[in-house]
């Protein structure tokens, strides 16, 4: 497990999400790298019951990329939030709390093609919130580099390369206080809640991408 | 000539125990019956004893004398790797001690041949590489490189893990005397170095995240990294291993591979000294300048 970011891809009006993959794929095969399979993350949120008190969201991911486990995010409202990995039977374990968790019915999906060219690993997904397509996600993974501040320079030089000027050259909030820590799958998950969170609030504007688009 | 004291020494010996030999054969055939006179008999029998004797108790006193003159030796002798040869079993290997103390001394006899070689080379000006070693040092005694004392390389290892803050150095020895190294970079390599005496004989290099059992490095060694990245480090250790390789200078050697080594440490956050660019063909810059360590990506190097 190396460093891994990710960056959102900004949407072009007359452009289906498909068509900017297959843009993307075309750029990323330039470069040399090879299509090995497809990758899927998948979210789902969870609120608590009023009774229970001050609301808390309960997010639930899955990655391809870590079959065997579950990641899960408590956020208790007030901005600190307590993360969870655990074995896929915790998904069973959130049917028998449906009665004091219950789900939002908005299940986010991420899927796309993944390449690998040397040792980056290059994911380009479609952003899916109950099945309409918001924007395109790219996560860039280099495997042999485990700390963030080591190599943020040269993973943003690489998303530069072929995404061009969308990439900041200042490196993702969430990465401000972590320069020196050792990268988990978790770090992943968070980076994608974050995207999530973001698509969510401004829906109202995607969505007319999407009218026009789709 | 001059003898050797001990050689003496031992011919004494060797003319003592012949004396006393015969000494004890006269005394065990008794008086012989020649047909001579019989008072006569007694007598030259006891005649040839006394001299005999006296011939024994002057040589007695050679003796003494000779090793007055030996200085006792210079403590226990170090067998090293050859002692562990008492442990082998098969009864024709038994005897693989004198070849191997000639063939060791053929091999001080080569190095010595070898490093005048170098003295009388040096002073030729057609260099073809930058291999440069003041003279000074040359004529320094050189220990031999096939057999040193495990505390001297300890001693040599422990100084360069002194030298870099960065980097440590776990030292194993899980195939004799001979030093397998755990070299830890920082977070961002492993590296197993493999040592015949103080003579690096094999390098891998792997990523900081990939496992590596410290009680069986032997079977790591074989094993290479399964990133591209360090796989490529890998060969260039190898190269900058034999770039380095001396024998006349062992110690400055090793120094000098972990000095390079040392310079891996921006690995990732590296720029190329010659495109300006941190990557190419989705590489970082692996390649270090043997000199100056700069940085340059392996196709860029000059």
């Amino acid at each position: 497990m190396g460093v891994t970011i990710i960056q959102q891809f900004p949407m072009k009006e007359n452009r289906t999400g498909a068509q900017i993959i297959e843009f993307l794929t075309k750029r990323v095969n330039a470069l040399g790298a090879k299509q090995c399979g497809t990758f899927l993350v998948d979210c789902e949120t969870y609120a608590s019951i009023p009774q229970l008190g001050a609301q808390r969201t309960l997010h639930v991911f899955h990655n391809s990329e870590q079959p065997a486990s579950v990641f899960a995010i408590l956020d208790n409202g007030t901005g600190k939030t307590v993360p969870v990995v655990a074995d896929a039977l915790f998904d069973l374990l959130l049917l028998k709390m449906s009665s004091v968790y219950t789900s939002k019915k908005s299940k986010v999906e991420i899927r796309g093609p993944r390449f690998e060219l040397n040792d980056f690993v290059i994911k380009i997904g479609a952003i899916n919130i109950n099945h309409n397509v918001k924007g395109i996600i790219v996560e860039a993974e280099y495997r042999p580099c485990v700390v963030f501040g080591l190599c943020w320079d040269m993973l943003r030089e690489f998303l530069q390369g072929f995404l061009g000027s969308c990439v900041s050259n200042i490196p993702p909030h969430y990465f401000q206080n972590r320069m020196n820590d050792i990268f988990q799958p978790l770090d992943t998950i968070q980076q994608y809640l974050d995207h999530i969170t973001i698509y969510r609030k401004a829906t109202g504007i995607l969505q007319q991408y999407n009218t026009n688009t789709t | 000539m001059e003898l050797n004291p001990m050689q003496v020494a031992l011919n004494t010996v060797r003319t003592l125990r012949l004396e006393l030999m015969q000494l004890i054969i006269e005394i065990g055939e008794g008086v012989k019956d020649d047909g001579s006179q019989t008072e006569s008999k007694d007598n030259r029998y006891m005649y040839s004893m006394n001299e005999m004797v006296g011939k024994l108790g002057l040589h007695m006193r050679d003796l003494e004398q000779v090793v007055g003159s030996l200085s006792s030796p210079p403590g226990a002798m170090l067998l090293y790797n050859t002692s562990f040869l008492t442990q082998e079993s098969t009864s024709d290997r038994q005897a693989l001690y004198t070849p191997l103390v000639s063939s060791h001394k053929w091999l001080d006899k080569v190095h010595k041949f070898s490093s005048n070689a170098v003295q009388i080379l040096s002073q030729n000006s057609l260099k073809k590489s930058y291999y440069n070693s003041s003279s000074n040092k040359k004529k320094r005694q050189q220990s031999s490189l096939h057999n040193i004392s495990p505390q001297a390389v300890d001693v040599l290892l422990t100084n360069i893990d002194r030298m870099f803050p960065e980097m440590s150095i776990t030292i194993t020895r899980p195939c004799a005397s001979n030093v397998v190294l755990l070299v830890g970079l920082s977070r961002v390599l492993q590296a197993i170095i493999s040592f015949k005496g103080v003579m690096i004989e094999w390098v891998i290099v792997k990523g900081f995240n990939e496992p590596i059992n410290p009680n069986s490095l032997q079977q790591e060694l074989w094993q290479e990294s399964r990133y591209y990245v360090f796989r490529k480090i890998t060969d260039h250790a190898n190269a900058a291993m034999l770039h380095f390789s001396s024998p006349t200078l062992p110690d400055l050697s090793v120094r000098s591979f972990m000095t390079w080594l040392n310079s891996y440490l921006i690995l990732f956050n590296s720029v190329c000294k010659s495109c300006g660019n941190r990557l190419l063909n989705a590489y970082p810059p692996t390649w270090r300048d043997l000199r100056s360590l700069d940085t340059y990506h392996y196709e860029c190097k000059p």
